[in-house]
């Protein structure tokens, strides 16, 4: 597998190409097929607008399990993008992998941590923010980090750290780990002759099989803990 | 290997890659927020108020057919009620006039019956009257029948008695 990355210097800043290209793709494959499926709507909606639909209410519904009803459409957006784009993500790098010189340059976004703790990060300052402006920044810092008691300030900002390296790394893990292994097996299946060859092609069919659904249950799991992070914030009762 | 799994392992952490993902990620946000999330949840919401409406209109006709469904079983009771008068109305006023019209029926024929009498009365006394001046004005010629007959034989006998002796008288005087 290619460890080089290559980087460059813009402005001072650190970019690496991959990631770029990769986000890059990834979000214009959400853009294409929203793009698409979104034309032509109808009152009675048919074929396309009814997939589409259905993503919709997906994650509607995701942000309506932990946000009370009141809050839940100002997330919708929100959710709904990073649902569809980090299922892009996850599994771009499944289908798609370029390399070129020994870099590779197209891959999943989300196998990167970079990538994925940025997510976590944007996620929990809109939890914050939305925080700060539902319940005022007195009441913001009381409830998030002063409850139950004073004391527990030190505790409550390791927990919000906490929250953002867990948020972060459990995709990263998965999708990473999903891609290296599948890897190996592609070293594999062309090391060993055509027995090796032959063994390994099912192997990569199951594992990129499991891939898709571990991917597809990440984005999942990220949209739902991003809204349960959301009403942490803004629901004061507990 | 390893070190691509320690962050920021590299001179410098990817802050490049971090602003840039934030910004793709909005930029994909507000353009579907404009492609699609806008049109498609106002086309969802839109669906919804028209089932509620549909549903509340739906009610709502069901309440009105109910309504008038009631308002025809009252006016047909009530034209049932209407046509029980108007029948027993029309009955009364059959019995009343035909009682009219026996009372006025009886109350002519009295009169006639009345009136016939009354006729039957005069004409007899007028038959009376005639009779009376008939059998008066018979008697009288009857009367005078007699009368001249007498007369006329007591003149005759007179005119005979006197016609002889008169034929005696010549007779002697000669």
């Amino acid at each position: 597998m290619e460890d080089s990355v290559a980087t460059f210097q813009f402005l001072g800043l650190t970019f690496n190409p991959t990631n770029i290209i990769s986000g890059l793709l990834a979000a214009i494959i959400v853009l294409v097929v929203v793009f698409v499926f979104s034309r032509n709507l109808k009152l009675k909606p048919t074929g396309k607008q009814n997939a589409l639909e259905w993503v919709i209410d997906f994650t509607n519904k995701i942000v309506r399990g932990s946000v009370t009803n009141g809050d839940a459409p100002n997330f919708g957006l929100y959710a709904f993008t990073l649902f569809l784009f980090i299922f892009v993500s996850n599994q771009l790098g499944l289908f798609l992998q370029i390399g070129w010189n020994g870099v590779t340059y197209v891959r999943s976004p989300t196998s990167d941590p970079i990538v994925t703790l940025t997510l976590s990060l944007m996620t929990l300052m809109l939890a914050h923010f939305s925080g700060v402006k539902k319940l005022g920044f007195k009441g913001y810092f009381k409830h998030a980090y002063l409850t139950p008691f004073t004391f527990w300030l030190p505790i409550s900002v390791f927990t919000e750290l906490i929250d953002f390296l867990t948020l972060g790394l459990r995709i990263y893990g998965v999708i990473f780990s999903g891609e290296m292994l599948l890897k190996i097996i592609g070293n594999m299946a062309f090391s060993g002759g055509i027995g090796m060859t032959i063994v390994a092609v099912p192997v990569a069919f199951i594992w990129q099989g499991f891939s898709l659904f571990l991917g597809s249950i990440q984005a999942y799991v990220f949209v739902t803990l991003t809204s349960v992070y959301i009403s942490q914030q803004i629901q004061t009762e507990e | 290997m390893l070190s691509h799994l320690v962050l920021g392992a590299s001179n410098s952490l990817y802050l490049g890659d971090m602003l840039f993902y934030a910004i793709v990620f909005i930029i994909l946000m507000w353009v579907i927020k404009i492609v699609a999330w806008g049109p498609v949840t106002k086309m969802m919401q839109e669906r919804a108020d028209r089932i509620s409406n549909d549903i509340d209109s739906a009610e709502k006709s069901r309440q009105d057919a109910e309504q008038l469904a009631k308002k025809r079983e009252e006016a047909l009771k009530s034209s049932h009620a209407e046509a029980t008068t108007i029948v027993a109305d029309a009955r009364d006023n059959g019995k009343k006039q035909r009682e009219q019209i026996v009372t006025n029926a009886q109350q002519e024929a009295q009169t006639l019956k009345q009136n016939a009498q009354k006729d039957i009365e005069q004409e007899r006394k007028d038959a009376l009257k005639g009779a009376q001046n008939d059998v008066a004005s018979l008697s009288i010629e009857i009367a005078s029948k007699i009368i001249q007959k007498e007369l006329n034989a007591q003149d005759q006998k007179q005119l005979i008695d006197s016609y002889i002796e008169g034929l005696g008288k010549q007779n002697e005087s000669r």
